[in-house]
């Protein structure tokens, strides 16, 4: 027994004095906050292989330099505030030097209050709660677009494009699709086009028969499905089944090759809104596309931004490494560069503004429609 | 008058699928006093293997050429897949537990009710699974101006026959006979011969074959499966089938009917976000005014 | 041993027609694949397993053999003094030893041990089945937020009134369901929940539905302070976790106690009463309606009390926090402690926010071994870790009579 506990001993001593040296070899930690179990965890997952993909095109590179190898830590948020914070604590303890997430606003902010004040910097590719980045954390950063500004490009594409005169809305009373509705809303205001009808469902159901018959009755040119992809695609087959001729238009959450296979028919001619067509004459957007679908299929609606999340991230690192988190965190925001989802440049508040332009689904692909900026098609 | 027809058969639709989940809920209530949760989730597995099948014919090119088939071999696949399902389930996690609490059978049953729709979750994917035939759930008829879809037709029918012929399964045949004496007293039918575990595992037999008719119809009617969509209506069909007097089945379509009405009413009348609101306030109602629910008799002196 | 290869290969057999079509079959967009490497993975894995619980039962039986003795509970053999002395000691010096993770989860891990006692009071006392019991932790919750964010109201302060509005919706719920029993009760307070949670989400003016409410202030102490102007109060709010740990413990220890003494009170003999037979207690002459309405109301206001720490602790509140599953959790450590035990719920708390925070590193995995988890301890142990005394004695008490007529 004796012996045992004497090796033992000299091995620790042993491991002790060995370990600086080892620690020359400096390990990259970073972690993601997103649902990768429930409800919401096709996102979630979509979300966790954006970064796993940013991190093998790093690694293929050759690293970040000044570091051996990057360690990525995926954590169950489960869109829930007790596990999020939880989840925030550990990675705080783990000495992550930057986190990407969460995916619901419910999450995010509580999780970026641990993290900021631990001072880990957060880059949300999800949250669109306006507040995740008004108060003014240092440390708190957004990749995705925020509500207003998707709601104005969907007001112009409305009135001076398709120039319609009537409008139904449809949200499931999350943070983001109630907020996106609501800002169409108030945008549409003074174009001369009416809404005649804003319900709301919930997230989870999924038979919309009595909303979209009530909705089939005040007889809009356009349904706006401001909805989560599975609900989406549930509606958009409902819609048409119910006979209702209305033009479809939904955003960014719903822009998922899902959304092609199971609407199928009836997704034909619906309008989107996403940050940036998929378009291989960007390398970036090329190089991202690339790599993903080989390993996982197709990205998702989140998948992108997640990317794009821990791309910031990582160059950030590589140019004034992870030593100094307040560093780092003005390196993050001094970034300017071109994303998979859109040109990326934070301002003072941590948000990276957006470029939305309209998509449309046209035999079974998302094909790009109408730009914006220029009020023309592509 | 247009959109009160179109809400009735919105209704009628919605409340058949709740009455068809309800109908192995209170079945199983019925013999063992046991709020099955894991009943959504051998739904959402017969949603699933009917994709699997349809999925593999297409993928052979069989569906095209005969897809009627292909039908019946989904709905008799994901059948038997269930049945199968549904005595592991019950030798696993309920069985061990005959003599426990029934607090203890209940949390049982939740616990496999998340281990299942993980594990669904797991096996194929997060995302949604759509069914490859939309050819049965897009032919569709007006009357009066209301579009009924002939699936819409067969989730209502197949709902009532199953009613009606569940009736006379457990009234008329023997091991009908076996499940209410055993439903009544567990000893003394056992002192008379009825094998308790035998007809208990059949009774789960029968409503998980139920759930898995339930889940491809639902499959093919919303065109998609997730591993996730046994829940809310398992829990529908529980309040379903206490609506109707739990342990009866006219009870449970009835109950599922007229959860799918209040539904589909409040959100095209009221306001949509609230509907599952209305859809609890009507069944506090009834349980108030009627403790046992609409159709059931017995009062329940058990206690958990 | 050949009836156990039998046994064996029919497992394995259900196994494999089970697994194979859902983890084999790859579904793509009008294509289909078969893997069979993760089905040989998964089987093997299965037959680990079987092979381990086969060898669990081969020994317990062994054992059995032994002596029949149905095993004293964890509460007899540490006396129980000693037990809590060293808990406390624990519990006390535990922030001290701990990273601010570990701290976090302890505090969950105290604010479900004051949840499952407040509904032990429901169900293991009373024995009213109540699937809706996070609507008060809601209660509690909003409360706080509300009164905070909108009228400044502190948290020592709106601590009692979200106790006082828990109670009131307490008896909001229990009234129309007093003459329900059984399972009819676990859906009308499963519905009661879920309304709770869909009004949260959706009355945006007041509770601005699923934005959820931010800004909430931490809880704040008061302290004497020296200055120039001479003895004066400070302020400061306790936003560390480790100041937080200790409110939490202050929490869970006046309900520990609470409990304690209302389940050795005239109203607890009551409940216990009610609970074995409703009809024979009325005849007694006890109040069942009132008392019933009691448990419901007391059972709120511990709910309460966690919900407007709870908001206090995240500092943020939203209704996706208050999910049916979360009152499943709470139901599951009410009777994995042994439904009336209060050392178990105790230990069944730590269990059950311990054990997803220990399957974390499994990320997918996480809730299939939980759920999996939650059906083993149930089937192992059906009366829970530590049974409480009294309904250990009603359990085995045609065993122990048994014996003592044996032994006179």
């Amino acid at each position: 027994m004796k012996t045992i506990h004497r090796t033992l001993t000299a091995l620790l001593a042993a491991a002790l004095v060995v370990a600086p040296g080892l620690s020359a070899a400096k390990t990259l930690k970073i972690g993601s906050l997103s649902p990768l179990t429930g409800p919401y965890a096709a996102d979630g997952n979509d979300i966790r292989h954006g970064v796993e993909t940013a991190i093998a095109l790093w690694e293929a590179k050759g690293g970040v330099p000044g570091y051996d190898k990057i360690e990525y830590y995926p954590q169950d948020s489960a869109c829930d505030g007790k596990q999020a914070v939880s989840a925030a604590n550990k990675l705080a303890n783990l000495g992550v030097i930057g986190v990407v997430g969460a995916y619901c606003s419910s999450a995010t902010i509580p999780a970026s209050d641990v993290l900021n004040e631990a001072r880990v910097p957060v880059l949300t590719p999800a949250s669109t709660n306006e507040k995740v980045t008004e108060r003014g954390f240092k440390y708190m950063f957004r990749v995705c677009g925020r509500d207003d500004d998707q709601a104005k490009v969907v007001a112009k594409f409305l009135s001076q494009q398709l120039k319609v005169k009537s409008i139904a809305l449809v949200d499931d009373k999350t943070t983001y699709t109630a907020g996106l509705a609501k800002n169409i809303k108030k945008f549409l205001k003074g174009t001369g086009i009416k809404v005649v009808a804003h319900e709301h469902v919930n997230q989870g159901d999924k038979d919309f028969s009595g909303v979209l018959t009530k909705i089939k009755a005040t007889r809009p040119d356009v349904l706006y499905m401001s909805l989560y992809n599975p609900e989406g695609n549930l509606m958009a087959i409902q819609a048409r089944r119910l006979g209702l001729k209305a033009v479809l238009m939904t955003e960014d959450a719903v822009y998922h090759p899902n959304y092609l296979k199971i609407a199928k028919k009836a997704a034909e001619g619906t309008f989107l809104t996403y940050g940036q067509p998929p378009s291989e004459d960007i390398p970036e957007v090329a190089a991202f596309i690339n790599a993903y679908s080989a390993k996982y299929g197709q990205p998702g609606s989140y998948s992108a931004y997640a990317y794009d999340a821990a791309n910031v991230l990582l160059s950030a690192v590589a140019k004034v490494g992870a030593d100094d988190p307040a560093k780092l965190a003005e390196a993050i925001r001094a970034t300017r560069m071109q994303g998979a989802s859109k040109f990326i440049q934070f301002d003072g508040k941590g948000d990276s503004g957006s470029t939305y332009k309209v998509m449309v689904v046209r035999d079974g692909k998302f094909v790009p429609y109408w730009d914006p900026d220029t009020g023309k098609l592509y | 008058m247009e959109t009160f027809l179109q809400q009735m058969v919105n209704g009628l639709t919605l409340g058949a699928v709740y009455a068809l989940i309800a109908l192995g809920y209170t079945m199983v209530y019925g013999i063992i006093q046991l709020i099955n949760f894991a009943h959504g989730e051998i739904f959402a597995a017969g949603g699933y293997i009917g994709v699997i099948t349809l999925s593999f014919l297409q993928s052979r090119g069989v569906l095209e050429a005969h897809p009627t088939l292909g039908l019946v071999l989904a709905f008799a696949l994901a059948m038997v897949y269930c049945a199968f399902l549904a005595v592991a389930l019950e030798r696993m996690a309920y069985r061990p537990l005959r003599d426990a609490s029934r607090l203890s059978l209940l949390l049982s049953a939740l616990g496999m009710s998340i281990f299942f729709s993980n594990g669904m979750m797991l096996c194929q994917g997060v995302y949604d699974k759509a069914y490859p035939i939309q050819l049965y759930s897009t032919g569709q008829f007006t009357v009066g101006g209301a579009v009924v879809s002939y699936i819409q037709v067969y989730i209502f029918v197949g709902a009532l026959i199953l009613m009606i012929g569940l009736n006379l399964f457990v009234n008329r045949t023997r091991l009908g006979k076996a499940m209410r004496a055993t439903a009544q007293d567990k000893v003394m039918s056992a002192l008379l011969g009825i094998n308790a575990n035998r007809t208990i595992t059949i009774t789960f037999v029968i409503g998980s074959v139920l759930a898995a008719a339930a889940g491809v119809m639902v499959g093919l009617y919303y065109g998609s499966v997730r591993f996730d969509m046994g829940f809310i209506p398992g829990i529908k069909a529980f309040a379903a089938a206490v609506l109707g007097g739990i342990g009866n089945l006219t009870g449970a379509v009835l109950g599922g009917m007229i959860i799918g009405m209040v539904e589909v009413f409040a959100a095209g009348y009221l306001a949509s976000e609230y509907k599952d609101v209305f859809a609890f306030i009507i069944l506090i109602l009834v349980l108030y005014f009627r403790p046992t629910g609409i159709m059931g008799e017995q009062v329940d002196d058990t206690r958990v | 041993m050949r009836k156990e290869l039998v046994k064996f290969a029919v497992v394995m057999l259900w196994a494999f027609g089970l697994l194979f079509p859902m983890l084999g079959a790859q579904i793509g967009f009008e294509t289909f694949t078969f893997e069979w490497s993760r089905l040989v993975r998964v089987m093997g894995f299965v037959a680990v397993a079987y092979g381990a619980l086969a060898a669990q039962r081969a020994v317990s039986a062994h054992r059995k053999r032994g002596h029949r003795d149905p095993g004293p509970g964890l509460a007899e053999r540490v006396p129980p003094l000693w037990g809590w002395g060293i808990l406390a000691a624990v519990a006390l010096a535990f922030p001290w030893f701990a990273d601010n993770y570990a701290r976090d989860v302890a505090i969950n891990v105290l604010i479900y041990v004051a949840l499952g006692l407040g509904l032990n009071i429901v169900v293991g006392l009373a024995g009213l089945l109540d699937l809706g019991y996070i609507a008060f932790y809601a209660v509690g919750a909003y409360t706080y937020a509300l009164l905070n964010t909108h009228f400044g109201v502190p948290f020592w302060l709106a601590l009692p009134i979200g106790c006082v509005i828990s109670a009131g919706a307490g008896a909001f719920i229990g009234y129309p369901t007093l003459k329900m029993r059984g399972d009819y009760l676990a859906i009308v307070t499963l519905g009661f929940g879920e309304i709770i949670r869909i009004v949260l989400n959706n009355w945006d003016r007041v509770t601005e539905g699923p934005n959820g409410i931010l800004g909430i202030k931490a809880p704040g102490l008061y302290y004497p302070k020296l200055t120039e102007a001479g003895l004066t109060l400070g302020h400061v709010y306790l936003k560390n976790l480790t100041c937080l740990y200790y409110i939490a413990l202050v929490i869970a220890v006046v309900t520990i106690i609470g409990v304690y003494r209302l389940d050795h009170s005239r109203v607890g003999r009551a409940w216990v009463s009610i609970r074995e037979d409703e009809t024979a207690a009325e005849l007694t002459g006890i109040d069942t309606l009132r008392m019933k309405l009691l448990a419901y109301m007391l059972g709120a206001i511990f709910a309460g009390l966690a919900g407007a720490f709870y908001a206090a602790k995240v500092r943020y509140v939203n209704p996706s926090s208050f999910v049916f599953l979360e009152s499943a959790l709470v139901l599951c450590i009410v009777v994995l402690g042994g439904m009336g035990s209060i050392p178990g719920i105790i230990l069944a708390a730590a269990a059950i926010i311990v054990l997803p925070e220990v399957f974390r590193d499994l990320e997918l995995y996480r809730m299939l071994a939980f759920g999996g988890a939650m059906t083993l301890m149930m089937v192992y142990r059906p009366e829970g870790l530590i049974p409480a005394r009294r309904r250990r004695l009603e359990l085995h008490a045609r065993e122990a009579f048994a014996e003592e007529e044996g032994n006179a």
